[in-house]
């Protein structure tokens, strides 16, 4: 097993390879592109939750001047704005423009002017007369006979379907026989669980410049997370080849699987360009962008089964997705939280039953975690309450029972299966449960006072990137070319995005240790679709192992050729040449072990090959992963409830992780800060609940009614303990795993146990608020 | 708000801008727009209210560099805070420090440093927002709103200043030009306390509180709570309870139950009703509690 | 249209603009310099932070006309070509810096922070930070970083 201190540069503090842009304000985000002639865009959007438009007059915004685009005149066809599913597994029930929207905010017009402010002059110049249509905004209501269809029928594939009950999609899966697992248990405990409704609250909003090239092209920036998706969609919609589209690489202002699929802003502007004839961009504002897109909640009914011993029998979970108004990736999501429930713990006999649900809502879309954080807070109180139940310590009977090295592991759903080859579970589990004081722990319930404290533990996983050894229903590959410049300075260019977890730098260090370069030697261009090969999508914690992969791979190409060129120049072997990073020189030094005077730098191999004529030392190569390694993470949380106000403070964290090998240090434990903080605010702060009369967002957009954490809401420096386990994925590039996503799933599971373990109270809806808590403390008290 | 009218990338209306540095030119102004103007101070709630389109205005009359409207000083008549003085400047303010401390820790809690740099004592005051931190410390502190119109000058004990949710005494043509606090007399404790859902958050309940002390007794007492009703409001029937009585557990419970008796709080998105009645009854515990350790009492 | 006389990190800059025009446009859109933010547009997140005569102030609520006869700068303002600030190199190092977008705000207000307090403790950094958010750090990197500049 490799340890850190093997690699040159893998696992040191660098400064990230965008951080001197980023931190001069000069780095360009799509929000900042401005263009010469540039239009700029305003969306109309639905104000009812479920209406029929008989009529838009944007005569008006015509004659201030406006180009105008409605639902009549875009292209007349249903898609998928996410295109990771391959075809059999693709809903498509969206339009660029809707003629019968179905949420509040839903796009049905926009218009294009000289400035914001005459286009938004303009907007408000719009007739619209719309039959309103009964609306529903809970699943459950939605799937009663009688509700009015939201969908009368969408697309699989190529093929029309119909819609029963608002009934998005379903799956079901069964493993052995849950009758006889529970015949068999000597404890089943079933509970019902219902997760909030999270905004995502990315930091940018949803932005897309796109200018109308001479010909009939166009070239696009966008807040994407995969820029060869966008460009496929827009082919798919538009119809110009893709040999006409360049989609432009951005900095992205936060993911977080909001832009896994492409935005609504972004066909709608290029309607506008095309239209117009001249560069368009549509930036939502805040308010905009919370009527744009949202998390998965769901509605779990979940039982498990358990023998005396303390392992886990049999299992069901139904689930049902609350999709809102439109289908983005609820089929697939269906198979992973399944996959997730089935990869959290071993179990032998189970059953799933999981259905998405259409309501009038705003449409939901991945959230980090994508599912994982819901179905892991569900089945982590649940743990707790069996081990309770079983008088066994929690921390106990998770070690008995988690999947881990050497079994199978569900990844992505059912259709994507692997083994697990390296897992630091029990590492994360004893060492963090020695750091918090686990055997010291209050009893819960025992305490008094008024602020009572209480330490919870929650763990979990996510896959790195949803690769498997046969092709499933989920696109994952990607590739990555290379090239020597003739100063020995290289280019790497990739479609990958970097969503900000430092993925593109962790590329570059996996280049420059291959090659044996210094780590500055290795430039990360901004590319766009023209100058790229195929990159799925940042998306399922794949940056770093599949991404890192395919940089590794064309790495390992890149140093064939030019360790062959080298020992030409040399008179050596290529196969006995070594390289070493020189910092001094700034060069790689290829050499020959042992042998006095046989070396030269790599950029004197490159000059020689360019005066020799013998070609660039270059590479581009694709890379499907073979599996897709859990990436591990533990969070024992400590938490301080005032049982008079039913406010709850985090005093303490300690977070393990088993990523393989760490890449960027100061980065992944930004993963882990930033994954705790999420779900510190998924079980305290976030929802968006709906106004029932009108189908409106409470807090109408507006964040000063949708909260998040600010600095002074989180632990002490000294009190947040992060920890990295000392494992090394053999099918990973340097042995390294993802992390962005089993940084958070695990954390509403250990907050929610840490509030039980205060003041024995369980919630069983997000999120737990205080008055929920006061409301249900004095129930219990009184 | 209609959400095709919402825009917060920019002010969607055109207006008429004027920066009197007179105040009679600002009360000139007013009187000769009327219904059409408004004034701006830090901007903070009004720009923010004109991009939800809640207020439409044709005239915004900056009255920022106003010297009159800057007073921050102390003389016989007491501490002159002048409405367009910035909250960040009073936070500095050592005077303030000094001898308003709840002021003091009211204004600081106010939003962020940001927020504070630009936000005016009488923009909080005039935007009459019922959670208004400054309103609920100004309520217990004998103050008084200066103000000056057409007609001319007068003056409103704060407690008169609100009548409703964002509505204020002030007339279409008067501006309000200071606040007048008498000191805090010796040996007063004081406490403002505030509860959000986060750090950086408008209240969901707030309370000040002033006591005086008389040996073991409470001499003095007064109680305001903000966002518990259609403005910020005084609980005299608990300040009568206290007054007189030994700051024991039974005291501080009994003041607590009148107080959540008397207050009027409604649901909102922020939080439910039953909620802030009961968060009331904590605060005005710990107010209390906090207000009398503060002047060297005891609490059991 | 109003003639407005301001200077923009430290350079004397004449325009004539429209009573509603807001700060943060006028920097963003007019002047091209989009390393201030837009975030929220109602002073909730903090990305729209400049230094108004050295103070923290939100661009988005901000009306230009405001700016007359003072001083502003912006993230672009703190370091010319290759250098860097002392407080841009720390959130460099410190590994403070994600998606970024958060960033030229949090470094504005770190800025005003270290001068009016060179040496703050963790709870003052907290408080004074107080009004940007951020989705992505959870924050411990960039307490880190400013404890760091503090040092410098």
């Amino acid at each position: 097993m490799a340890s850190q201190n093997d690699f040159h540069i893998l696992g040191k503090k660098t400064i990230r390879k965008d951080g001197i842009a980023k931190v001069k304000g000069l780095e360009k985000y799509a929000s900042d592109i401005a263009l010469p002639n540039m239009l700029y865009a305003r969306v109309l959007k639905s104000p009812h939750p479920h209406a029929k438009i008989r009529f838009v007059d944007v005569s008006e915004a015509e004659k201030m001047g406006a180009t105008a685009v409605t639902f009549e005149e875009i292209p007349n066809l249903r898609y998928c704005p996410r295109l990771v599913s391959t075809p059999e597994a693709t809903y498509k029930d969206w339009r660029v423009l809707s003629g019968k929207p179905l949420y509040v905010g839903e796009p049905i017009a926009a218009v294009a002017a000289e400035s914001e402010e005459e286009a938004q002059r303009a907007l408000e110049t719009i007739k619209v007369d719309s039959e309103v249509m009964e609306a529903s905004f809970d699943a459950l209501e939605s799937m009663k006979p009688g509700k009015p269809l939201l969908h009368e029928t969408v697309i699989l594939e190529d093929d029309e379907i119909g819609i029963e009950n608002n009934i998005a999609c379903r799956l079901e899966i069964a493993e052995g026989d849950v009758e006889e697992g529970f015949a068999e248990s000597d404890i089943i405990l079933e509970r019902e669980y219902r997760t909030n409704r999270r905004y995502h609250n990315q930091l940018e909003t949803k932005s897309v410049v796109v200018n109308p090239e001479p010909g009939g092209g166009i070239t696009v920036w966008s807040t994407t997370q995969t820029i060869h998706n966008s460009r496929l969609l827009l082919h798919q919609i538009f119809g110009i080849p893709m040999n006409r589209i360049n989609v432009k690489k951005v900095a992205l202002g936060g993911g977080f699987g909001s832009s896994i699929h492409t935005n609504p802003v972004v066909p709608i502007a290029v309607a506008l360009a095309l239209k117009a004839k001249r560069p368009v961009k549509l930036s939502y504002t805040r308010e905009e962008d919370m009527h744009d897109h949202v998390s998965y909640q769901m509605i779990f009914r979940l039982k498990m089964g358990a023998s005396r011993e303390g392992r886990l029998t049999a299992g069901q979970l139904d689930a049902i997705l609350d999709i809102g108004a439109h289908q983005i990736q609820a089929y697939p999501l269906l198979g992973c939280v399944v996959g997730w429930w089935a990869s959290l713990y071993k179990i032998p006999h189970k059953k799933y039953v999981g259905k998405a649900v259409y309501t009038n809502k705003v449409p939901s879309c991945a959230f980090r975690g994508y599912g994982n954080p819901q179905i892991s807070w569900a089945v982590e109180s649940l743990m707790d309450e069996l081990s309770e139940a079983l008088v066994i310590d929690p921390l106990e009977f998770r070690l008995k029972n988690y999947v881990g090295k050497g079994d199978i592991f569900w990844g992505q759903g059912p259709t994507v299966k692997s083994v697990i080859q390296s897992c630091g579970v029990e590492e994360i589990l004893m060492k963090g449960s020695g750091i918090i004081g686990w055997k010291s722990r209050p009893k819960p319930g025992e305490q008094k006072g008024r602020y009572r404290r209480g330490i919870g533990l929650g763990r979990g996983f996510h896959t790195s990137s949803a690769g498997a050894p046969v092709p499933s229903t989920v696109v994952d590959h990607g590739g990555a070319m290379l090239k020597i410049n003739e100063d020995g300075t290289l280019d790497y260019i990739t479609a990958l995005m970097d969503q900000g977890g430092g993925t593109l730098t962790a590329h570059a260090k996996i280049i420059a240790e291959e090659l044996g370069v210094p780590l500055q030697n290795v430039n990360v261009v901004v590319s766009d679709t023209q100058t790229t090969v195929y990159d799925v999508c940042t998306h399922a914690s794949r940056g770093v192992y599949a991404g890192g992969g395919a940089a590794h791979k064309v790495a390992r190409q890149v140093k064939k050729k030019l360790l062959e060129y080298a020992a030409k120049v040399l008179d050596a072997y290529p196969h006995a040449l070594k390289i070493r990073p020189d910092e001094e020189q700034g060069q790689g030094i290829i050499y020959a072990e042992g042998v006095e005077g046989k070396e030269i730098t790599v950029g004197e191999v490159a000059s020689i090959a360019r005066h020799k004529n013998w070609g660039t030392v270059a590479a581009v190569e694709s890379l499907r992963q073979g599996s897709c390694p859990p990436h591990f993470t533990g969070y024992f949380v400590e938490v301080e409830v005032d049982t008079e106000t039913g406010l709850v403070k985090p005093l303490r964290v300690v977070a393990g992780a088993d990523i393989g090998t760490v890449i960027n240090p100061t980065l992944a434990a930004g993963q882990i800060h930033g994954g705790f903080v999420k779900g510190w605010s998924m079980v305290t702060l976030e929802d968006t609940p709906y106004e029932p009369e009108t189908g409106e967002l409470m807090n109408r957009g507006f964040i000063t009614d949708y909260k998040t954490p600010s600095s002074p809401d989180t632990p002490k420096l000294d009190d947040f303990v992060v920890f990295f386990a000392d494992t090394y994925e053999p099918t990973g590039p340097f042995g390294a795993k993802g992390i962005g996503e089993g940084a958070l799933n695990p954390v509403a599971g250990a907050v929610a146990n840490a509030i039980y373990n205060a003041i024995g109270v369980r919630f069983y809806e997000l999120p737990i608020t205080p008055s929920k808590i006061l409301e249900a403390f004095a129930r219990k008290e009184g | 708000m209609q959400i095709n009218k919402l825009n917060t990338h920019i002010v969607p209306q055109k207006f008429e801008y004027h920066a009197p540095k007179t105040l009679e030119a600002a009360v000139e102004l007013l009187s000769v727009h009327g219904g059409e103007a408004t004034l701006m101070a830090g901007g903070t709630d009004l720009l923010v209210k004109m991009k939800q389109r809640l207020v439409e205005t044709r005239h915004i009359i900056n009255i920022k560099n106003i010297e009159e409207l800057t007073r921050l000083e102390r003389d016989v008549e007491g501490f002159h805070i002048g409405a367009a003085t910035r909250l960040r400047n009073i936070e500095r303010s050592e005077l303030i420090r000094a001898n308003l401390p709840l002021l003091h820790e009211a204004v600081r809690s106010i939003g962020s440093v940001q927020i504070r740099n630009m936000a005016t004592i009488g923009g909080n005051l005039c935007n009459a927002s019922p959670a208004a931190d400054s309103a609920v410390a100004l309520l217990v502190s004998d103050a008084e709103a200066r103000i000056l119109g057409p007609d001319g000058a007068r003056t409103v004990p704060i407690e008169e200043f609100f009548i409703g949710p964002g509505q204020t005494v002030l007339g279409e043509d008067e501006v309000l030009v200071e606040v007048l606090t008498p000191p805090l007399s010796g040996n007063a404790g004081t406490s403002f306390v505030k509860v959000g859902r986060t750090s950086l958050d408008l209240a969901t309940v707030n309370i000040a509180v002033v006591l005086r002390k008389k040996g073991e007794t409470v001499a003095d007492c007064r109680i305001a709570l903000g966002a518990v009703a259609p403005t910020p409001i005084r609980v005299r029937r608990a300040e009568e309870l206290v007054r007189g009585r030994e700051m024991t557990r039974e005291t501080l419970e009994g003041a607590a139950d009148i107080v959540s008796e008397d207050i009027r709080p409604i649901t909102d998105v922020r939080a439910p009703a039953e909620y802030r009645k009961e968060v009331s009854k904590t605060l005005t515990r710990d107010a209390l509690s906090i207000a009398w350790r503060r002047i060297g009492g005891d609490t059991d | 249209m109003t003639k407005i006389e301001f200077t923009l990190n430290g350079r004397r800059r004449q325009l004539d603009i429209e009573p509603n025009q807001l700060l943060m446009n006028l920097l963003r859109e007019r002047l091209y310099m989009t390393g201030t933010k837009y975030g929220c547009g109602i002073g909730e997140c903090g990305a729209c932070t400049v230094l108004l005569d050295g103070e923290p102030v939100l661009s988005c609520l901000t009306l230009a006309v405001d700016i007359d006869g003072k001083e502003v700068t912006t993230i672009e303002g703190l370091s010319e070509g290759d250098e860097m600030d002392v407080v841009q190199e720390a959130y460099l190092e410190e590994g403070a810096v994600q998606c970024g977008f958060c960033t030229p705000g949090f470094i504005m207000t770190t800025k005003a922070l270290l001068r009016e307090n060179p040496d703050p403790t963790e709870e003052e950094i907290r408080e004074y930070l107080k009004g940007h958010l951020c989705r992505c750090t959870g924050y411990v990197n960039i307490i880190k970083a400013v404890k760091k500049a503090a040092g410098k």
